[in-house]
C-alpha cells in the first residue's frame, strides 16, 4: 500500500461562528491548511477534495457542500465528495482520503471537515444530533445522545466504582489543556473545587442526564479544520518542504449496533475496540507505542471507556490513571492533549479532522508553550460516531 | 336532517397504543425494533410483504428489570417537560429496549412494567412506546 503523509494543517477557531457561511468556515481552515503546505499558488495539484460535514441541508439549508468549498477555494477541476458519517464523518473523511491515495486514484488529497450547529436553538441542535438514533425505538422517545451518555456513565460507576469526582477530574485536565489552545471553544481552565465540592457545584455543574453534568459534557460548537495528505511515493511530495511530513500510519474503522440496547453488555464499546484493532494492525503497533492520544470525549466518560477499549488501561482502571495524573500532559500517557471535545468543542463535521490536526502538530513539536508532550513518536485519535455504532481509528507517526 | 347521535365518533379515537416487534418466520427469534435481516437464521423481511414474509406483529411489553437509566433534562425539540427518566429495560424473553420510565426513583435491577403508550406527539401520527411503571401489588 502506498504510504500517506499529512503535509498541511489548518484550524478555525471553535466556538458561536453562526454570524458566518458554513463554507466560508470549511475553506478558511482549508486555506490555513494550503499555506501550512506552502501551496497556495500551486493548490491545483490537489486531485480530490473530501468534506466532511452532517448538518448543512438541517442547520444550514445547503447541500452540496464538497463542490460549493473545491469552488470557492479556486481547486477547479478536483474531484470533490462530502462524507457524512455523524459524529465520525471528520476522521471517516480522512479514511477515504488515506484509501483514494491508497489506490492510486489520487496523489494529493484535500479534507476538510466543518459544521455551523449554533445557527439553530440549542433545542432544535438537541434534535438534530438525536436525529443519528433509531427513528422508531430510541428517537421518538425523546432520547439524546446525552441521555445515552448518561445511562452509560450510571452502568459505568455501579460497576466499576467510578465517582463523580473522578470524572470531575477529568474535564479539569481537559480544560487545562484547552486553556492553552487558541482553537479552543471553552479556553479556559476550571477547578475541581469550582465543579465539584463547591456549595455552587450544583449551579455551576448543573445535571443534564443523570449523573452526568454540564461539565461533563462537550459544548455545541462551529468550526472547521483541514488536512492535506499527498502519496508519499508521488513526484508531488517536492512541493511540500514548508514542514516535515506525518505518516498516516494506521486508520480502521468498525461499526457496532445502531440500537444500543441490541448490545449484549452496553459498557462494551466494540467499534472502539475494533477500530484501533485495526488501526494498530496496520500501522505494526500497538498500545504501548502510543505517545498520547486524543480521544473522543463528548461526555468525559468516554475518555475513560474509549482509553480502556483501545488498550490503554484494563477496564474499569482508567479512572487510576487520572487520579494518578498519567493522562495529564507531563503524564506518561497524555490524552486529550487540545483539550479534547470538552474543551475545544465538537462541530460534529470538523471534529474527527481536528483531532488528527492535534496529532500532526503535536508530532511536529508545534503545540503551544504548556501542552506540547515530549517527543512524541506515534499518536492514536479516536473519532466515535453515534453512541459508538461507527467508530474510526487513526494513528500518526513522526517518519 | 342528520341524525347526530348515528354518528360514530370512535373513529376519531386515536388507535390503541401497541409496539409491536416482529417474529421471524424461519427461526421464530422476535425482534425490536424489526430488523430486515434475522439475527439468527438470516431470514429475509418485506415491509411490504409483496416478495417476501413482512412477518408476524407481536406485540411487546410486560415485567421486565431495569438495567440502567438517567434523568434528562435538556430535552430535544418538541419536549416541553422539566426532565424526562429513560432506561434500557430488559424483558422475561431476554429481548431489550429503551424505555420512558414513569418512576421517579430508579433502581438497578428494579422490576418494572412495561405498557404501550404515547411518546411523542407527531402531525398526523403520533409515536408510541415503552412506557414503564412499577407493578401494582397484587
Amino acid at each position: 500500500m502506498r504510504k500517506v503523509a499529512i503535509v498541511g494543517i489548518g484550524h478555525t477557531v471553535f466556538g458561536n461562528l453562526s454570524k458566518f457561511d458554513l463554507v466560508d468556515i470549511m475553506s478558511y481552515a482549508s486555506t490555513n491548511a494550503l499555506d501550512d503546505a506552502g501551496i497556495r499558488k500551486e493548490r491545483k495539484i490537489i486531485d480530490q477534495v473530501f468534506a466532511a460535514n452532517v448538518g448543512a441541508c438541517l442547520l444550514n439549508g445547503q447541500t452540496g457542500v464538497a463542490s460549493s468549498m473545491a469552488s470557492r477555494i479556486d481547486l477547479e477541476p478536483a474531484m470533490a465528495e462530502s462524507i457524512e458519517n455523524g459524529p465520525a464523518s471528520g476522521a471517516s473523511a480522512l479514511k477515504c482520503g488515506v484509501m483514494a491515495i491508497a489506490s492510486g486514484m489520487a496523489d494529493v488529497v484535500m479534507v476538510t471537515g466543518g459544521e455551523v450547529m449554533r445557527s439553530v436553538t440549542g433545542w432544535e441542535g438537541t434534535d438534530f444530533v438525536a436525529r443519528m438514533l433509531h427513528p422508531e425505538a430510541e428517537y421518538d422517545y425523546g432520547l439524546t445522545l446525552p441521555a445515552f451518555g448518561g445511562m452509560f456513565t450510571r452502568l459505568y460507576m455501579e460497576r466499576y466504582g467510578l465517582t463523580e469526582e473522578e470524572l470531575a477530574m477529568v474535564a479539569v485536565k481537559d480544560h487545562e489543556n484547552g486553556s492553552k489552545n487558541p482553537y479552543a471553544h471553552v479556553p479556559y481552565t476550571c477547578t475541581l473545587e469550582g465543579i465539584h465540592c463547591s456549595p455552587n457545584a450544583d449551579i455551576i455543574n448543573n445535571v443534564i442526564a443523570e449523573p452526568l453534568r454540564l461539565y461533563g459534557m462537550c459544548p455545541v460548537s462551529d468550526g472547521g479544520a483541514s488536512l492535506i495528505l499527498c502519496a508519499m511515493d508521488s513526484p508531488k511530495m517536492k512541493y511540500f518542504k514548508n514542514k516535515p511530513p506525518i505518516r498516516v500510519s494506521g486508520i480502521g474503522s468498525a461499526t457496532d449496533t445502531h440500537c444500543v440496547h441490541h448490545r449484549k453488555d452496553p459498557l462494551e464499546l466494540k467499534a472502539v475496540a475494533l477500530s484501533a484493532e485495526r488501526a494498530y494492525k496496520m500501522a505494526g503497533l500497538g498500545p504501548q507505542d502510543i505517545s498520547f492520544a486524543e480521544l473522543h470525549d463528548a461526555f468525559v466518560i468516554l475518555e475513560l471507556a474509549i482509553s480502556e477499549e483501545v488498550g490503554f488501561f484494563k477496564r474499569g482502571k482508567a479512572r487510576e490513571s487520572v487520579v494518578k495524573g498519567e493522562t495529564r500532559i507531563d503524564g506518561k500517557l497524555p490524552i486529550n492533549t487540545s483539550g479534547g471535545l470538552k474543551a475545544k468543542g465538537h462541530p460534529i463535521g470538523a471534529t474527527g479532522v481536528s483531532q488528527v490536526f492535534e496529532l500532526v502538530k503535536q508530532l511536529r513539536g508545534e503545540a503551544e508553550e504548556g501542552r506540547q508532550v515530549k517527543n512524541p513518536k506515534h499518536g492514536l485519535a479516536v473519532n466515535f460516531g453515534g453512541f459508538g455504532n461507527n467508530v474510526v481509528a487513526t494513528i500518526c507517526s513522526k517518519e | 336532517m342528520v341524525d347526530i347521535y348515528a354518528v360514530d365518533f370512535n373513529k376519531y379515537r386515536p388507535p390503541k397504543a401497541v409496539v409491536y416487534g416482529r417474529k421471524c418466520p424461519e427461526c421464530g427469534t422476535v425482534d425490536y425494533p424489526a430488523p430486515m435481516l434475522c439475527k439468527h437464521c438470516g431470514a429475509r423481511r418485506d415491509p411490504s410483504g409483496v416478495e417476501h414474509s413482512s412477518w408476524e406483529k407481536v406485540p411487546l411489553g410486560g415485567k421486565c428489570k431495569l438495567l440502567t437509566w438517567t434523568k434528562l433534562y435538556a430535552l430535544p425539540e418538541g419536549f416541553t417537560d422539566r426532565y424526562l427518566l429513560f432506561g434500557i429495560v430488559e424483558f422475561e424473553s431476554g429481548l431489550r429496549a429503551s424505555a420512558r420510565l414513569l418512576v421517579e426513583e430508579p433502581k438497578f435491577g428494579m422490576s418494572l412494567v412495561a405498557e404501550a403508550g404515547l411518546v411523542r406527539e407527531k402531525v398526523g401520527k403520533d409515536a408510541y412506546g415503552f412506557l414503564c411503571r412499577k407493578p401494582e401489588k397484587s
